[in-house]
């Protein structure tokens, strides 16, 4: 089905309007360019409070779908509201289907996928409501001063987990939020990364062919909250996928498949150095212990992968 | 009692700057109290911070609308209306930070210097003007150099620079403190209190919800915005190299580049950023970056 062979065919009209206030060299603002231009004019975006709700500050809006703002724990439920609304208009008042043909896409964080909204979004995904959640996920929550979230990966330094003493910053791992999702057997999970553009538009162009939740987290780069350098946005994520640390999965009813397998995994070290979250395990002293365990997931999440998927 | 504003980019170090400056009050004997302007936190956006340094203990809170001496760490902010340094302005000491030498008609004494600069001349980088924006306040406050010298040290370990790049810190430091001259603030007429108690707080009414709830009409407005002041460094395509392959297109985050009819990438400089993702994406190195002065 694979429509988008590379970047020669991304479609050229935009969704979205330059001028916001987003960072320069955010990742959520590459994502949602590309999410739009596949769902395409006929979509009504729900947002959050979170980093992306910076392109929408009274009077001026970055984003030319119509678009919703909602508060911190309810996008899934204000999607289901908007889903229904337009649900009756068709079955009950007789409005022509072209009229109210929308798709829902709640597009928020990852303080409002993992954390905050995560009720309101199991909620609607066990009712199978027929709409997108797509979460931009940094890690942490960016927006206020890049605090811990159930996001964070092990080792993270957040101004909340300063490593100080002998502390390694995140004590805690990231939750595993593709597979929560996917116990919900929702028809269509995936994770996408910014750096892969033609495997994000040939997955939100699938997920167009299943009715009920379509599911996404996206490896968006935050180069202030991470300190990294704002032009290595696209390299770091890249890294991300290449160290092993950010798989490219989907799941279609619960079957799992990875669009991308690394033959060979870079060492984790390569994506850890680009970014200050990290520092501390380098320097002053090289904390081999805290690298050789995020080192040692990655390589047991892949041994596992390589023997079910490439019988290797 | 001395109201000090610092007015900047969101990643250029302003409020490292306002907390060297109050450490450096600290250490010069006077009681001071410093704070940043709350607001969603992102690079390259007009942020603002407050310090207060007094004789005596300080009990006032809040914002400071009626600065004595304003320090401007971005030359394009200046008319910037969301920023406003100039807001509450008069009869003090104003400096910018820019290269050029801008005839200002502002009421008040204006100094400046080419903090950026510096910075690139001595750590390598445009944004880091932290040190050199907290020395360039404590010279005009009148504190001496060794105190402004300990205050850039303490702070920037604080965040925990690595200590080569805190002695390039000192040396721009040093540098931006001999550049600008020194002001008797004493001197300044002194603000009454009812000046201090000036809010911003607009009293809005309680509407039905269809009348009361914000909406925007005109979808994608914020194109009216030109963001592309922000910029520090500016990417440049060179239309020799260049062989349309959209790989920039599509990882620009702020729809700032365009396919044009030559089947060549365009940048458009009202909006890009200057985020530079373009410039390390581009497979044949067609896109350099060169250091961008702008007119105020």
């Amino acid at each position: 089905m694979s429509r988008y062979r590379g970047v020669k065919d991304i479609p050229e009209e935009e969704y979205v309007a330059p001028g916001s206030a987003l960072c320069a060299g955010c990742g959520a603002e590459i994502i949602a360019r590309h999410m739009l231009k596949v769902l395409g004019r006929d979509t009504i975006m729900v947002n959050v409070p979170g980093c992306y709700a910076i392109s929408t500050l009274f009077p001026y809006t970055a984003v030319k779908v119509p678009y919703v703002f909602a508060v911190f724990g309810s996008g899934a439920a204000v999607a289901q509201g908007i889903r229904d609304g337009l649900d009756i208009l068709r079955e009950k008042r007789g409005v022509n289907n072209d009229r109210v043909n929308y798709k829902v896409v709640v597009y928020v964080g990852d303080g409002a996928a993992y954390d905050i909204g995560f009720q309101s979004t199991s909620a609607a995904i066990h009712r199978n409501l027929d709409f997108y959640f797509v979460c931009y996920d940094n890690e942490a929550y960016g927006n206020t001063g890049f605090q811990l979230s159930g996001a964070t990966p092990y080792a993270s330094m957040t101004s909340t987990s300063p490593p100080l003493g002998d502390s390694v910053g995140n004590e805690y791992g990231k939750k595993d939020i593709f597979e929560i999702w996917r116990a919900h057997r929702a028809p269509y999970v995936a994770t996408i990364s910014v750096s892969h553009v033609t495997d994000m538009l040939n997955k939100f162009e699938k997920a167009k062919e299943f009715r009920g939740p379509k599911l996404f987290v996206a490896l968006s780069i935050c180069p202030t909250g991470w300190g990294a350098s704002q032009e290595d946005t696209v390299r770091i994520a890249r890294l991300a996928v290449e160290t092993g640390m950010w798989p490219l999965k989907e799941a279609v009813y619960g079957e799992v498949k990875h669009t991308f397998i690394p033959r060979r995994l870079k060492p984790v070290e390569e994506y850890l150095k680009t970014q200050r979250r990290f520092r501390h395990l380098f320097k002053p002293v090289r904390r081999d212990e805290e690298i050789s365990r995020i080192q040692r997931e990655v390589e047991e999440y892949w041994r596992r992968v390589w023997e079910k998927e490439l019988n290797r | 009692m001395y109201r000090f504003r610092f007015h900047g980019r969101g990643g250029q170090g302003i409020k490292t700057a306002s907390r060297i400056f109050s450490t450096a009050a600290f250490l010069e004997g006077f009681y001071a109290q410093d704070f940043p302007m709350y607001g969603p936190e992102r690079r390259g956006a007009p942020v603002a911070a407050y310090v207060r340094v007094s004789h005596e203990p300080i009990v006032i809170r809040g914002y400071i609308n009626k600065p004595d001496v304003v320090v401007v760490g971005d030359e394009t902010l200046l008319y910037d209306p969301v920023a406003d340094p100039l807001r509450g302005f008069g009869g003090g000491v104003l400096f910018v930070n820019t290269p050029l030498n801008p005839n200002l008609s502002v009421d008040g004494e204006v100094v400046t210097l080419d903090l950026t600069g510096l910075a690139l001349e001595h750590i390598g980088r445009s944004g880091a003007i932290s040190a050199g924006v907290g020395a360039v306040a404590c010279k005009i406050a009148g504190f001496s150099e060794s105190s402004m010298v300990d205050a850039v040290v303490r702070e920037l370990e604080e965040i925990g620079l690595p200590d080569e790049l805190i002695e390039k810190n000192v040396v721009v430091a040093k540098e931006s403190y001999r550049g600008v001259p020194s002001f008797d603030l004493d001197s300044l007429p002194s603000l009454s209190e009812s000046d201090f108690l000036e809010t911003d707080i607009v009293h809005v009414r309680l509407d039905e919800g269809e009348v009361g709830i914000a909406t925007i009409a005109n979808l994608g407005n914020s194109a009216v915005r030109k963001t592309g002041n922000w910029r520090i460094l500016k990417p440049i395509v060179d239309y020799s190299k260049c062989t349309g392959c959209k790989i920039c297109f599509a990882y620009c985050p702020d729809v700032s580049i365009h396919m044009g009819e030559d089947g060549k990438a365009h940048i458009d400089y009202d909006h890009c950023k200057g985020c530079l993702i373009c410039s390390s994406v581009c497979p044949f190195k067609a896109i350099t970056m060169v250091r961008e002065v702008k007119v105020m």
